[in-house]
């Protein structure tokens, strides 16, 4: 045990690190590569005098609702908000964790803001009562089961998993070392897994949303599928 | 109109058209999260009952996917279920979205393609040969 624990608290955590950054750089380029630039169609504004008159009262406010209920919040606003809860809890916990902002001061001499323990716990228990959502809705919504396969299992698991054991390590519940070294092994494999599969949600969605042309997008849109 | 082929596959040509445009095809299949909220943008889907084969995720994946999951290897049986999926199931309205933002459609009009390069195409109810004219002109149904 005490092998394994020194190997993923050192050269895996290093191995695990390289595959990550290089693997989602790859994917990025993959992104790149099989899209192209797309000629941006010159839309001249419209003059001022032909614009219509600007929505008023009332009316403005049923723009506003039917708008709001086209939009993901608006028709799915339970599988939104656990969505959006349960990523931040999953970026905010790992990097403002006191355990983890000690363990890189004592490695490199860096120092990062941190969040009080009981706050990374309430978020730790979130992120897993999320996962649990997110299995459940797999498992009972015909749609939604009708497409899943191994992978989409895999990954929920993957993702929960380090979670999982990092509360349990940091209570000391069970064997301590046992769960610290499950721990760091489960982010180790999650960091190797992001690049390979639907955990690169990650990249893709910034990626693909901010820079192909759609009426969903956030940024450029100036790159397309077709070629 | 074109007959429906009947011979064996050409497992070949699918892959040499499954490969044309692998990387775009592929990224467009790994990107995909089996989220399911692509179903309720889908007139179809939303007008059969919710049937989940209508769902823009599962027409892709169960298309093209199994394409590229079996490198081509698949009997004229499963493509003439693809075939259901492909042309019955989708009407290529671009009005799915995706939270991702792949290009449904695109997907699919590729499978499409590729059913097309084996002789499988869409029969719709009223077209020559298709089942209602057949019953309207009282002939035996074909090909279908």
């Amino acid at each position: 045990m005490q092998t394994v624990y020194e190997l993923a608290r050192g050269p895996l955590v290093w191995v695990s690190a390289l595959i990550f950054v290089c693997g989602i750089t790859v994917r990025a380029l993959q992104f790149l590569f099989v899209t192209s630039r797309k000629e941006r169609a010159f839309c001249p504004a419209r003059p001022a005098d032909e614009a219509p008159p600007a929505a008023m009262g009332d009316e403005k406010k049923i723009n506003m609702i039917v708008r709001f209920q086209n939009t993901l919040l608006g028709r799915n606003p339970v599988m939104a908000i656990v969505t959006v809860v349960f990523h931040s809890a999953l970026f905010i916990a790992p990097l403002l964790a006191l355990g983890h902002s000690l363990l890189i001061y004592e490695s490199w001499g860096i120092s990062l803001p941190r969040l009080p323990d009981r706050l990374i716990d309430v978020l730790t228990i979130i992120l897993l009562a999320c996962a649990f959502f997110f299995l459940m809705r797999r498992l009972v919504i015909p749609r939604v089961r009708s497409i899943s396969g191994v992978q989409d299992y895999l990954v929920l698991f993957l993702t929960a998993c380090p979670f999982l054991t990092g509360f349990f390590a940091y209570h000391q519940w069970f064997a301590y070392k046992t769960a610290l070294t499950l721990h760091m092994l489960a982010g180790e494999t999650m960091l190797i897994a992001i690049p390979f599969s639907k955990i690169g949600h990650l990249v893709f969605f910034f990626f693909v949303r901010g820079l192909m042309g759609g009426e969903y997008g956030f940024w450029r849109g100036n790159r397309t599928w077709s070629q | 109109m074109p007959e429906h082929k009947r011979g064996p596959v050409d497992e070949g040509k699918i892959r040499e058209l499954l490969g044309r445009k692998k990387g775009r095809m592929k990224l467009c299949l790994t990107a995909c999260a089996s989220c399911g909220l692509c179903a309720e943008s889908c007139f179809l889907f939303m007008s059969h009952d919710k049937d989940p084969r209508y769902m823009p995720s599962y027409k892709m994946v169960h298309s093209l996917g199994r394409l590229y999951r079996k490198r081509g290897k698949v009997s004229r049986g499963q493509l003439e279920e693809m075939k259901e999926l492909v042309f019955k199931n989708c009407a290529l309205c671009g009005r799915c979205y995706c939270p991702f933002g792949i290009d449904i459609p695109n997907v699919i009009a590729f499978a499409r393609a590729i059913l097309r390069s084996q002789g499988i195409y869409g029969m719709y109810p009223h077209s020559v040969g298709g089942p209602e004219a057949e019953r309207r002109d009282g002939d035996t149904p074909q090909g279908e």
